[in-house]
């Protein structure tokens, strides 16, 4: 279905040269660490110019799995290919075309922001300038500010600017978003997007739901080491329900099964006070339970609303469990 | 070359930057110095302070009495007998020196005189000095009344081109101490770094990663001699003790001395996982060393059982050797056995550290 080969093209109205196919195979990969299977036979590949992207719980094994697909890790069996080449002898060539984004932001504490893309852009032969990445990731106001002084989300940004300094053809994004506030989020989301108009590949972990379905082009849900769904996320959804969820909370819950013999439900889950219902028919189903809500002596419906269902839904469908328990 | 360089800029910027690291590289032996200095330097001007009565009108008990003030070690000061014992006893005086009436009598009579020194038992370590010192002045009052020539005298001469006072002993152990600190610290930066995940980071780029320890260890290298330039200087200006051996052999010794103590350095970073975990370690090895390897004091002083132990410190060996050199100080062992012994524990270092060191 995909082929190993990686081929250049060079667009004659653009200045550099854009890459078609597929940039990364891997293919049956395993990973033990004594008794826990960090990565339990994962397979898939990623295209040249789509944001990729690897979700799932804390613990499922997205940066195992990424950091053998970066050579920074062996598996114990399973092959992957970066950009035509393996890993091994081919680790430098491979290295000086990706960039790397670990889940710690690893930044020399007492150098500042430009030393220390600076000293990142000097390991590459070929590199963007620190000025102009400095842009991309809005940091420049910042520049002489010593990295152990700056904020959580100025850390993620330089700890992003250095994968990017290199103007690598793929780039590893692990988890950079977490802990992030929303307004630092949407900035993380706007230079990712940016590097997909460049027409860079980018592969990017999280465990943010919302974050893989607005950015992603396609992804992978993992969980216990597993891919247990794969494709664009309006595929996974449109393929997993049909409906729209009814989610409130109750102090009281009713059992599935009563929640299930409502009209239009097709679905329904509980967790602990939280209730999501997935219905066909809206109107039908509301009614029931409002009605049902009436007979209610503790405290009814807390929080009623009705949205399209999302890859959180997707998820509590396939294993029955929230992303971040 | 290129990653090299910029590295160690990198490093060293970094190393300037952290107060802590800075002040115990600089400040702390310059204190050290300058203390020890202090202390040491003015021993040689020591004196005890002695009584003296002097019963005797006659010029004879007013001439021993001048020779007594006279004796460098004793600050002489006179008075009764009974003020001066009470003295003696309230810990004023070490000693007390009594001269009789009459002696000039006596000695025409060719009756022996008896002077007479009190002293309190209990200070021994100050009577041990004041006792000989005192006999040997009263042989010489007696060799110069009774006009006899010595037959046998002693004349004294040290081998050395310069008599050694106490700060000379110490300044090349100031330089080894310091040099000890700096190497047994080095491996700090890197286990912070793995701790960090750093060096996981600079490991997902192209370069060699052995760059990142080459780079530290010429900073190290560095900052050694800044160290003991910094000490020679003060130990030259403000205590005039210059340095009388060879200048190269001088150099190879703290940079081979340097090495060997960033080895034992990174070998702590080899088995050590954080910062916590390695402080003890260092302290373990570092300790022992100050105390047995006797940078700051002669090792005749320690019990015999010890001296394996010291014949095991590479500290023991780069001290011996930088004495030496430094201000010419007598050999414990030879300069080519200091050599080789501390390359041999650089050598063993190296090969632990190699074997066991994790990236991560």
């Amino acid at each position: 279905m995909c082929t190993e080969t990686t081929m250049n093209f060079c667009n004659s109205a653009g200045d550099s040269c854009k890459i078609t196919g597929v940039v990364i195979t891997v293919e049956n990969l395993y990973k033990t660490y004594g008794a826990i299977k960090a990565v339990d036979g994962i397979s898939f590949h990623v295209e040249a110019g789509e944001v990729f992207g690897m979700l799932g719980p804390n613990g499922a094994g997205k940066t195992t799995t990424t950091e053998i697909i970066e050579g920074l890790r062996e598996p114990d069996s399973g092959s992957v290919s970066v950009l035509g080449m393996k890993h091994g002898r081919g680790s430098d060539k491979i290295k000086e075309r990706i960039g790397i984004q670990l889940q710690a932001p690893s930044l020399l504490p007492l150098l500042n922001v430009e030393e220390v893309l600076d000293l990142f852009a000097s390991f590459y032969k070929r590199h963007i300038s620190v000025e102009e990445v400095l842009e991309r990731v809005s940091l420049t106001d910042s520049r002489k500010v010593l990295s152990k002084n700056l904020s959580g989300g100025q850390q993620q940004r330089l700890s992003v600017a250095i994968a990017l300094i290199n103007d690598p053809e793929i780039a590893f994004l692990d988890e950079p978003t977490t802990g992030l506030d929303p307004q630092a989020r949407r900035n993380l989301w706007t230079v990712i997007q940016e590097m997909k108009n460049r027409g860079k590949t980018v592969f990017l972990t999280t465990h943010y739901m919302e974050e893989a379905e607005t950015l992603c082009d396609r992804l992978v849900i993992i969980d216990y080491g597993k891919i247990i769904a794969a494709g664009s996320p309006r595929d996974l959804i449109r393929s997993n329900f049909k409906e729209s969820a009814i989610q409130f909370e109750m102090a009281s819950p009713p059992d599935k099964e009563s929640l299930m013999a409502m009209p239009g439900v097709t679905q329904a889950a509980i967790d602990g006070t939280e209730v999501s219902v997935y219905s066909q028919d809206i109107p039908a189903s509301m009614a029931a339970l409002l009605k049902m809500a009436e007979q209610d002596t503790n405290g009814g419906l807390l929080n009623l609303h009705v949205r399209q269902a999302t890859l959180e839904d997707v998820f509590l469908k396939l294993t029955g469990r929230k992303i971040r328990e | 070359m290129k990653t090299f360089f910029k590295l160690f800029i990198a490093n060293t910027r970094q190393f300037f930057r952290d107060r802590m690291a800075l002040g115990f590289t600089f400040a702390f032996p310059v204190v050290f110095m300058v203390i020890f200095g202090l202390v040491f330097s003015g021993a040689e001007e020591f004196q005890y302070d002695v009584g003296l009565v002097n019963d005797d009108a006659s010029p004879t008990g007013a001439a021993v009495a001048e020779a007594f003030g006279q004796i460098p070690i004793f600050s002489v000061t006179e008075g009764e007998l009974e003020d001066q014992l009470e003295e003696l006893e309230n810990g004023g005086y070490r000693a007390v020196l009594y001269i009789p009436g009459g002696i000039a009598e006596s000695i025409a009579r060719g009756e022996p005189v008896d002077i007479k020194l009190y002293y309190d038992p209990s200070q021994t370590t100050s009577i041990q000095i004041i006792q000989p010192v005192v006999r040997e002045f009263v042989n010489g009052i007696n060799q110069m009344l009774t006009q006899q020539p010595a037959l046998v005298r002693l004349q004294e001469e040290s081998i050395q081109l310069k008599e050694l006072g106490n700060i000379d002993y110490l300044v090349p152990g100031v330089v080894a101490m310091s040099i000890m600190f700096l190497g047994l610290f080095s491996g700090l930066p890197l286990i912070q770094q793995r701790e960090k995940k750093i060096l996981k980071r600079l490991g997902a780029t192209p370069i060699h990663r052995a760059n990142i320890i080459y780079s530290q260890v010429f900073l190290r290298l560095l900052l050694a001699l800044t160290q003991t330039a910094i000490i020679i200087a003060i130990a030259y200006f403000l205590f005039d003790v210059a340095i009388l051996g060879n200048w190269l052999m001088l150099l190879a010794l703290i940079l081979l001395g340097t090495l060997t103590f960033v080895g034992l350095g990174y070998m702590v970073a080899a088995f050590a996982r954080t910062e916590e975990g390695a402080m003890p370690v260092i302290q373990l090895i570092q300790f022992p060393m100050l105390f047995l390897s006797g940078i700051f004091f002669p090792v005749e002083f320690l019990p015999e059982f010890m001296k394996p132990v010291l014949n095991a410190l590479p500290l023991s060996y780069l001290g011996d050797g930088l004495r030496q050199v430094m201000v010419e100080a007598s050999p414990v062992f030879s300069l080519s056995t200091d050599f080789l012994v501390l390359g041999g524990w650089l050598l063993a270092s190296l090969v632990v550290s190699v074997r066991f060191f994790r990236w991560e």
